[in-house]
């Protein structure tokens, strides 16, 4: 009988994380199909757990109250796509003109800052940077069109069924959650059950804390921007809070889209002032320092507990492993590599463990070959 | 759906009946705890935990006999011989401090295990369940403390 409680994970431990999560993040890439799909049935999941968890407080089995909230959500879902659906049908031209419009609103905000800038700077004149620029986005407008946008659109409509999978994944993870975490912990050996269960636990308790943590931070961010963009005079500031903060969960990429967005519906909206543009785009830096700094730390860094060098390189690297999906997947998929990693390593280097393991095993063996002689 | 195995049979819960600390718990609040159980089986002599193992869990015996281990100069000196229906290592539910005993199966054993992070939601989700099990636990707490005076007093310590 021992008494060394082992220490965390060392930096053999800590670059293998990052290197499994490297490699999971090359795998993914290939499997999107699947794994975006899951990771927004998680989401779900996590956004259903709690009123899941105030029925069962209520005394409902966990069975039926996945099954309430699940249908009352799709429910919701059904009435709020039936009274859209007439809306959408008599808009849809307007909607795909409106999109235009706010495009060239962005574009000439764009040329006229570049032109105002070549009348200040003799520099910029002589590059003619206003004409390169404004030629280089039409051609890549006209390519984007023609190359593009048939074969995005054609993976829109593959991918389409697949995402139908999200729900189905979110109904059994509310409902079987809980069974499938003891199906695993019935394969793990006698010796490492306790510690490799209390592992699962943690894959949990991480998991949920990051989903339900950026679900909180999407309601934040588009509340602050929502209230900005009210008070700027934006239209539809309701609706572009909520764009843009979904936009965020995807590191840097998201976020200059969304300011984007922000600043074409800006310089569409009001064509002669571009200082209303700018205010946009004051408010969104305004919001991005308050998420960095205020909301982020409350929520999401709270649940990962991981340095911020660590934090940004791993989304440098899932950027340029697996493209914006790997900016989207890196964080949540290190948070579990980082839990499961760091427990491995403890369990496998703890020698009593192995020990036990070893000693079970020679027991198991001796029983069921005592009567061979 | 039987891919996990469904925890619905009514027969399943006469295990958990006999344990102590659930005595108090009627057939509908029994499923609920039925359903954080997990399920092990030790072989006689497999060591369930260690004496400084951090703890995480607290076991019941539903089936063959544990024995409670502890270090003491060197040899194991036996602490307490546990049968059907008794618990153990129940201080890791109040606490993470490391295990004060060794567990170890004497024979052939079938054990039920709580965690203690199920133990907590429980508190939670069905404080009247967590009441009774904890009232259950002082209990239990209370007679052990009491058999460790009485083997205090008969050694002259007190």
């Amino acid at each position: 009988m021992r008494r060394l409680q082992p220490s965390g994970a060392g930096p053999l431990a800590w670059c293998g994380i990052l290197l499994a999560t490297t490699l999971a993040l090359f795998l993914f890439q290939h499997l999107l199909w699947l794994v975006l799909p899951f990771l927004f049935g998680l989401i779900a999941y996590y956004f259903l757990y709690p009123p899941v968890q105030r029925l069962v407080f209520a005394g409902f089995s966990q069975e039926a109250a996945a099954n309430i909230t699940v249908g009352a959500f799709a429910l919701l879902l059904i009435v709020c796509f039936a009274l859209m659906l007439p809306w959408f049908a008599a808009h849809a031209v307007s909607v795909q003109d409106t999109g235009q419009r706010y495009l060239q609103g962005g574009l000439t905000l764009l040329n006229e800052t570049l032109r105002a800038l070549e009348a200040q700077s003799r520099f910029m004149r002589d590059a003619h940077v206003a004409d390169a620029v404004s030629s280089g986005i039409a051609r890549a407008g006209e390519g984007f069109a023609q190359e593009r946008l048939p074969a995005l659109m054609l993976g829109v409509a593959a991918w389409l069924p697949s995402f139908l999978l999200a729900p189905f994944l979110a109904y059994f993870f509310l409902r079987d959650g809980r069974r499938f975490q003891r199906f695993l912990a019935r394969a793990v050996p006698n010796a490492y059950f306790e510690r490799t269960l209390h592992l699962l636990y943690e894959v949990d308790r991480t998991t949920r804390a990051y989903f339900q943590g950026l679900i909180k931070l999407t309601v934040l961010d588009a509340a602050c921007l929502a209230i900005g963009l009210w008070l700027i005079g934006l239209s539809s500031p309701l609706m572009l809070g909520l764009i843009t903060a979904v936009l965020a969960w995807v590191p840097y990429v998201g976020s200059i889209l969304g300011c984007a967005v922000v600043v074409m519906v800006a310089a569409t909206d009001f064509p002669g002032s571009p200082g209303v543009a700018y205010a946009a785009v004051g408010l969104f830096v305004f919001v991005r320092l308050l998420d960095d700094f205020v909301f982020m730390p409350l929520t999401i860094g709270r649940s990962l507990k991981m340095h911020p060098l660590v934090t940004v390189l791993m989304i440098f690297v899932g950027g340029a492993v697996a493209g914006v999906a790997g900016l989207l997947l890196v964080l949540p998929l290190l948070g579990v590599v980082m839990v499961i990693g760091e427990t491995a390593s403890i369990v496998a280097a703890d020698p009593r463990l192995r020990a036990r393991h070893a000693h079970a095993r020679r027991l198991r063996l001796q029983s069921v070959t005592r009567d061979l002689g | 759906m039987r891919f996990f195995g469904r925890d619905d049979d009514h027969a399943a819960l006469q295990p958990l009946r006999q344990i102590k600390l659930f005595s108090s718990l009627t057939a509908r609040e029994l499923k609920v705890v039925y359903g954080l159980r997990h399920e092990r089986h030790y072989l006689a002599g497999e060591i369930v935990f260690d004496q400084g193992d951090e703890g995480q869990a607290i076991y019941a015996i539903v089936e063959g006999e544990v024995e409670i281990l502890r270090a003491e100069g060197g040899s194991p000196h036996r602490l307490a011989l546990l049968a059907p229906g008794e618990v153990f290592g129940e201080l890791a539910l109040l606490d993470q401090a490391p295990r004060a005993a060794q567990a170890r199966a004497l024979s052939d054993c079938r054990l039920v295990v709580f965690f203690r992070a199920d133990f907590m939601s429980l508190l939670e989700t069905h404080p009247k369940i967590a009441s009774k099990i904890a009232l259950a636990l002082a209990r239990h707490l209370g007679g052990r403390l009491r058999q460790a005076n009485a083997g205090a007093r008969q050694e002259g310590h007190l």
